[in-house]
């Protein structure tokens, strides 16, 4: 006999609760769509007359265009660089945090994680002038490290860490205490493994944020060389953009998605896996 | 792990290897867009297309010509203030960046650009063969602080068609009319036989626009707008005359109101209305429009600076120039920006072709220039032009503080007065904390 | 445990707190400092100790980008968890369609605050937009969105729903995934209808994941910036701009750090004002039935 919990996680939807949801999904793709057919048209069809976009021809030329650009390759690579290493870094830097504060004992450990919690309430347009400053003395510009280190303190990452470590049982390192293992063993052995899914999680949001970031990398990379794609494509643009090369500037945008898309849907199952962990401690 | 560590630090160590050859290298920085893909080594100026498209070119010949001297390009997201300010607080300028004239007060005053009288003396250029208005751009006191390369400003483009409906039409030429109380009428007789706005305004999130009307209107009463370097004067009867005219405009419903630029250049582009006052970079796209059969614009496009309509016939304008920022330089390297001022200025006639009006009076007096299309009417631009006094800092702050409250009175969201006064207060509070 | 064996437990926290400590707190600090000075980017500048921050409590500009600030996030959180839980109820099942439908409402996510305004303008502006030509075929006059001082925060707030609806429904996908079978087993053996099951078992197994969601987003609307500057540029006349919006306009447009600087320090306090608030409130009210 099915019960109510199955029916309701596995179910029917009512057809007008299908509908209802089919009819929000379209509302929320139809932009989506709208912006993949600008991006298939040719630009100066588009002056003035944007709902051209509803009928053909259609043409890759503006795709053509991002890829005749022998910079755009590099920006690519760049935003590669700058994404993975700030991901690869918040979840090394963030798992060992997490782990101190959910599981370790020592001074100020509160007081301290009260302080990593206040960044939370700053506004990132509140300390970029500062930081730009601070990069300038220590001579971090256009260079990797300079794109990469700021995105390396959010402290979301902590959090996350902490309370998804919080929710693990004690037991299990309690045991492995007792068979004599070192607190490094303990963590890299038996805390990092159960904390994949999370690991996953906080590794596509920080992607997707290191990857979409725009004002850090506009006024620290100030070489075209080291620009990332967000940056770069924007100056790609001539001044006024929007009304002279909109389907171009749609191209950039889709183009510019596709990889994190790709990321989500490859981690789609941990992601959300990994959320049940922080979210319910 | 340790593959992919070592294939990262490759690419840093590629990355930071920087060419090393025998030339001279300048840092140039510009806006304009990219489109190397289109222009990448090309050199044929004369066939290129557009801002970018010529600018690219410009560059790609001078290092043709110029085999001792390598320019490296790079390019900004417009305007490129946030960067290039950022890159000055590094201590790391470019060494030729574009720049808009309103905006070299701010640098000059805080010593952070070179004045350029010895880079235009090397390279034979008097500031006398600028025009009036790309002069009072570039001189702060005694010294010209760039190369002036063009002046772009706010122009009437006009829907022929409609205004030969509205019979407007005189000698093929449309009437403008050369008062406050002329535009009114005229504008009641285009919405009665065209059943359209006479204008076509971008009042949406476009500040510099509403700002421009203000300002060109109050300057042609001959109004003082800023007295001295730390007040602004707009609240005058005046300015409430101006901006009152234009609140006029949107109550008697001649002219649009819920637009932002790409609305507005769309209903101008098809055909809904008789006039868009915006600037000098639309002529291209215009007259595209103008000559493809079947769009609304085919042969029905004309192009003209701002009418008269009170007092002197001015126009606030701007205008692009090429700055260079302070920094250590070698003996070469000065003299390779001499070279290429005048390059530049040897090659103003083909930036002009984008719409933009020449700096030079000879390219002006040009037969070149005037057989292009509407040139010939737009050239009094040179002259008319006006631009803020050198003394003004933050023009650009102040341009979109104006332009907020002036459009806000335009459009009836506060009183005249009260959006002047607001305007006033928020300028001279901005002015009155500058060291 | 002995004193040094504490001190180790600091080790693993180490690499994150020196970097956090120089590349967020002292930028913060210096943040702090500045706000005390009258000074401009380029200026050596001179102390004016509250001289800022009194000026602030005098400039109508900042407190009309308050009041809009705290208005969008009023607009935008409450609507947005609500939408946010209704989906992760309706999709937290098995099944190619639910994935499917999943995926579709956490694309926008990936995209950037300049991509969705550029896409949004689209929809908004009254002459040319989606939501104007649909308008138009059932024979109203289309909305100016943009241009309209009472629209323009509602016009953000859709736009800012529509982009930012991915995050809160993965975390109630997740938080409802938390929640185990034999609780609505036993609802089930009760004749418990939907409703009830649904008042009694999931929201309050969801508590947690409601109140983190709530305070990350009312943290991160109230600091709401790229779709005000890029959508509309703060008009009309001031009507859409937010916080972060005035201290990004008086630093980079007007030079003016040392006043930008004060009020992003008054905002901070007030998102930390709001966030720990919130905390506090939440915390008391679910008080009774503990969790860590």
């Amino acid at each position: 006999m099915p019960t109510v919990a199955a029916n309701i996680r596995r179910g029917r939807l009512t057809p007008l609760g299908w509908g209802g949801l089919i009819f929000g999904a379209l509302i929320m793709v139809a932009p989506l769509l709208w912006t993949l057919l600008l991006s298939l048209k040719n630009n100066s069809e588009l002056v003035g007359h944007s709902g051209a976009a509803l009928h053909g021809p259609y043409t890759f030329e503006n795709y053509v265009a991002i890829f005749g650009n022998s910079l755009t390759t590099r920006w690519l690579l760049n935003s590669a660089i700058v994404a993975l290493g700030q991901t690869a870094g918040v979840l090394i830097l963030a798992s060992l945090a997490g782990y101190a504060f959910a599981r370790l004992e020592f001074p100020f450990r509160r007081t301290l994680f009260v302080i990593v919690l206040l960044g939370l309430a700053v506004p990132s347009q509140a300390v970029i002038l500062p930081q730009h400053e601070l990069f300038a003395w220590l001579h971090l510009h256009n260079s990797y490290p300079g794109l990469i280190l700021p995105g390396l303190v959010a402290p979301f990452g902590v959090f996350f860490m902490t309370t998804y470590m919080r929710g693990i049982p004690r037991e299990l390192d309690e045991a492995a205490m007792l068979d004599g293992a070192s607190r490094w063993t303990i963590f890299w052995k038996v805390i990092v493994p159960l904390t994949i899914p999370a690991q996953s999680t906080l590794a596509v949001f920080t992607f997707l944020g290191a990857w979409n970031d725009y004002w850090w990398p506009l006024i620290s990379a100030t070489r075209s060389d080291m620009y990332t794609l967000t940056v770069g494509l924007a100056a790609a643009q001539m001044n006024y953009a929007q009304t002279s090369g909109l389907g171009y500037l749609m191209a950039q945008a889709v183009f510019a998605s596709i990889p994190i898309f790709i990321v989500y849907i490859v981690f789609q199952k941990q992601i959300v896996r990994a959320m049940a962990g922080a979210a319910l401690q | 792990m340790n593959r992919i560590a070592a294939a990262l630090l490759l690419i840093l160590a590629l990355a930071s290897c920087a060419q090393r050859d025998n030339k001279t290298h300048l840092y140039l920085q510009r806006f304009f867009g990219e489109c190397g893909a289109e222009y990448g080594g090309n050199i044929d100026v004369a066939h290129a297309q557009g801002e970018c498209g010529i600018i690219t070119t410009l560059v790609n010949r001078f290092n043709a010509q110029n085999p001792d001297i390598h320019i490296d390009v790079n390019v900004v997201a417009w305007p490129g203030y946030p960067q290039l300010t950022a890159q000055m607080a590094a201590r790391d300028p470019p060494d030729l960046v574009t720049m808009h004239e309103g905006v070299i007060s701010d640098y000059a005053l805080k010593g952070l650009l070179e004045p350029v009288d010895s880079y235009l003396a090397k390279a034979g250029i008097s500031p006398n063969d600028f025009t009036d208005a790309s002069r009072l751009g570039v001189t702060i006191g005694a010294h010209e602080y760039g190369l002036p390369w063009d002046t772009h400003g706010g122009l009437f483009h006009v829907n022929t068609a409609l205004f030969a409906k509205a019979g407007l039409m005189r000698d093929g030429k449309p009437v403008f009319p050369n008062s406050a109380a002329e535009l009114m009428a005229q504008a009641h007789q285009f919405e009665q036989r065209t059943g359209k706005p006479y204008l076509i305004q971008s009042l949406v999130g476009d500040p510099a626009g509403a700002a421009r009307n203000l300002y060109t209107y109050m300057m042609a009463q001959g109004a003082v707008l800023f007295p001295d370097p730390h007040h602004i004067k707009l609240n005058t009867p005046k300015g409430v005359e101006v901006a009152t005219f234009f609140r006029d405009i949107n109550v008697q419903h001649l002219g649009t109101r819920n637009m932002d630029t790409p609305a507005a250049i769309a209903a101008f582009i098809n055909g809904e209305g008789g006039i868009y006052p915006t600037g000098t970079w639309m002529i291209g796209s215009f007259e595209q429009e103008a000559e493809t059969p079947g769009r609304p614009l085919y042969k029905s496009y004309a192009v003209f600076p701002y009418p008269r309509l009170w007092g002197k016939r001015v126009e606030y304008v701007s205008g692009h120039s090429w700055v260079v920022p302070m920094r250590k330089r070698t003996p070469k390297q000065r003299e390779a920006i001499a070279r290429f001022f005048k390059f530049m200025a040897a090659h103003n006639y083909d930036w002009a072709r984008t719409g933009h009006i020449p700096a030079f009076k000879s390219v002006l007096a040009d037969p070149r220039f005037m057989a292009l299309p509407h040139r010939s009417d737009i050239a009094p631009l040179a002259a008319m032009g006006r631009q803020l006094p050198p003394y003004v800092q933050r023009q650009s702050a102040i341009e979109g503080l104006v332009g907020e409250e002036a459009a806000a009175a335009f459009t009836g969201q506060k009183s005249v007065p009260q959006a002047l006064a607001d305007a006033e207060r928020r300028v001279d509070e901005l002015l009155g904390h500058l060291d | 445990m002995t004193a040094a064996r504490d001190w180790r437990g600091l080790l693993f926290a180490l690499p994150f707190l020196a970097l956090y400590a120089l590349i967020l707190i002292f930028p913060l600090m210096r943040g702090v400092w500045l706000s005390l000075n009258q000074v401009d980017l380029f200026g050596d500048g001179h102390f004016v100790g509250f001289g800022n921050y009194a000026r602030l409590l005098h400039d109508p500009v900042f407190g009309t980008s308050l009041v809009n600030t705290f208005e969008v996030t009023l607009m935008i959180v409450p609507p947005l968890t609500v939408i946010a839980l209704f989906l992760a109820l309706a999709l937290n099942r098995a099944g190619k369609g639910a994935a499917i439908i999943r995926g579709i409402f956490f694309s926008s996510a990936v995209l950037s605050v300049t991509i969705v305004t550029l896409i949004w303008r689209f929809i908004l502006a009254p002459d040319a937009g989606l939501l104007g030509e649909a308008w138009k075929t059932f024979g109203w006059q289309p909305l100016p969105f943009l241009s309209d001082e009472h629209l323009v925060l509602p016009a953000l707030a859709l736009t800012t729903i529509w982009w930012s609806l991915g995050f809160p429904m993965l975390l109630f996908l997740a938080g409802l995934q938390q929640i185990p079978e034999d609780m609505y087993e036993a609802a089930a053996l009760d004749h418990s209808s939907r409703w009830t099951t649904f008042w009694r078992i999931t929201l309050p197994s969801l508590r947690r994941t409601l109140v983190l969601v709530v305070m990350l987003q009312t943290a991160a609307q109230l600091q709401l910036f790229g779709q005000s500057q890029l959508l509309t540029a703060g008009g009309p006349s001031g009507a859409s701009r937010t916080a972060v919006l005035f201290l990004f306009e008086a630093a980079f447009g007007r030079w003016e750090l040392g006043y930008a600087s004060a009020a992003a320090e008054i905002l901070f306090l007030i998102i930390l004002a709001v966030t720990i608030t919130q905390y506090w409130a939440t915390g008391r009210a679910t008080g009774a039935d503990g969790g860590r």
